[in-house]
């Protein structure tokens, strides 16, 4: 203390570079371990945060398209709608109907259409003032009067019945002989009757049922909403079924087949030319141009 | 004259308790912890005539001031002065109780304390009182309950007459 304090701080630093330098490099790291073992309870619980979170997060991601695919149609049909949330219950019988969150103030009246971004869902059945009973595809009940996307084969679409794997199909029935659907074709609502819209997607043609009708053809068709998937739906009004929907989803379901017609036609002509890798290019772009149009199925239209 | 192996021991013992003061003693990060350093020097200056002790006490004070450069000097001259003091101490009265053992660290740490804290000039009014008087001694306290351990395990309890 009686040195210069240029001095003492010299001879200071020279001891810490020298004697006290790895006795401060032991105290640095037991400084660091302490501050780690103090916040490792943090870590932990941080750490089950996120695992918990990412655990979700998949979830939270489907529900997030599904709600944009909705808000998406929501922007398409731009009117005439009353959106509702599904609450499913967990009786007997509650995979074939559904409640929903809107009832006849927001205007749902019995035997309005109940749609998702993918096409029909089912049916108003009751409606009370705040919420309202639809019975789903699902349901003995349910009919909807069906066409083929090309408009050449008319049938009526309802539930195909039966036990186990069964239950989750949907049959065309009355389809007349000289029509026939081939497999993977998209059946549309046909607009007859007045309670559905034309142009609805309601399905895919899976395979053709042996019946025992001689007169008509019947299809198995693979429905195209899994009522698994339920959140959030569309009811639509009186309305707006009487206006039409046509241009909201048979644009996509258009552009798909479209797709498959360029697809076709490229491979008529390579078998003509005998190239291949052309086909090969082609196809992956036709491919993707149909992959980008069920994308855009419910995007905003420009005008 | 000490023999060499009980000079080694000794030394292994001070070095030790050097490495004990920056690695446990920040790993626990107390308000009241132990004095290694005084343990140390106490452990050296019972085995060894006042002047090493003091000599010892005044470079390992100058050592540690190193990393409190306002304070250059403090900690040596509190080493000095206790090392000094715990060697004349030793000598002058024997003991083997455990107690007086623990009552010899904590007048050690605590006059160190005292020493060192007067002569850094850092603290004045109510917290150096308050540092002085409870901080202190309850560092003191604490050293002494290891110091007392520390000097038990590290050789035979102090033996009044040297030799």
């Amino acid at each position: 203390m009686a040195l210069p304090i240029s001095t003492r701080d010299g001879f200071a630093g020279g001891l810490r570079t020298t004697v006290m330098a790895p006795l401060v490099s032991l105290q640095e790291r037991a400084e660091l371990g302490r501050r780690t073992f103090l916040s490792h309870d943090a870590s932990i619980r941080v750490a089950d945060s996120v695992a918990l979170r990412s655990l979700r997060l998949q979830g939270i991601e489907q529900e997030n398209a599904k709600l944009r695919a909705l808000l998406g149609l929501g922007a398409l049909l731009q009117w005439g709608f009353v959106p509702a949330e599904a609450l499913k219950g967990r009786g007997i019988g509650d995979e074939q109907t559904l409640t929903l969150s809107a009832g006849r103030r927001a205007g749902v009246e019995p035997m309005a259409p109940v749609v998702s971004d993918a096409g029909v869902v089912g049916v108003i059945e009751r409606a009370d003032a705040t919420m309202s009973t639809a019975i789903l595809w699902q349901h003995p009940e349910f009919r909807v009067s069906a066409m083929s996307l090309n408009g050449e084969a008319y049938g009526m679409v309802q539930a195909h019945g039966g036990t186990g794997a069964d239950r989750y199909f949907l049959e065309l029935r009355g389809v007349l002989l000289r029509s026939q659907i081939p497999s993977g074709a998209v059946v549309v609502t046909s607009g007859l009757g007045g309670v559905w819209p034309r142009g609805v997607p309601i399905g895919t043609v899976v395979s053709e049922l042996k019946t025992p009708d001689q007169w008509a053809r019947s299809y198995l068709i693979k429905p195209a909403v899994a009522l698994s998937d339920l959140g959030s739906v569309l009811v639509l009004l009186p309305s707006r079924t009487r206006a039409g929907v046509d241009n909201v989803w048979t644009s996509a379901a258009g552009a798909e087949l479209a797709a498959r017609r360029i697809v076709s036609s490229i491979d008529s002509i390579a078998r003509l030319t005998g190239d291949s890798n052309s086909v090969r290019q082609r196809r992956v772009i036709a491919d993707s141009a149909s992959a980008r149009a069920e994308r855009d199925t419910v995007r905003k239209r420009i005008p | 004259m000490p023999s060499a192996p009980r000079t080694l021991w000794t030394v292994g013992w001070f070095g030790l308790l050097v490495i004990l003061q920056y690695s446990l003693r920040p790993m626990l990060g107390w308000r009241v912890q132990a004095d290694f350093l005084v343990i140390a020097l106490l452990v050296i200056a019972i085995r060894s005539r006042p002047a090493i002790a003091a000599f010892c006490g005044f470079v390992l004070g100058v050592v540690t001031d190193s990393l409190v450069p306002g304070a250059f000097g403090a900690g040596a001259l509190a080493m000095a002065s206790v090392g000094f003091a715990a060697s004349w101490l030793k000598s002058v009265f024997f003991t083997e109780n455990i107690a007086l053992n623990a009552i010899f660290v904590l007048a050690g740490k605590w006059v160190f304390d005292i020493i060192y804290l007067l002569a850094e000039h850092r603290l004045g009014g109510i917290d150096l009182v308050a540092q002085l008087f409870w901080w202190s001694p309850l560092s003191a306290a604490l050293t002494a309950a290891v110091g007392v351990g520390v000097l038990l395990v590290s050789s035979p309890p102090v033996s009044g007459h040297r030799r």
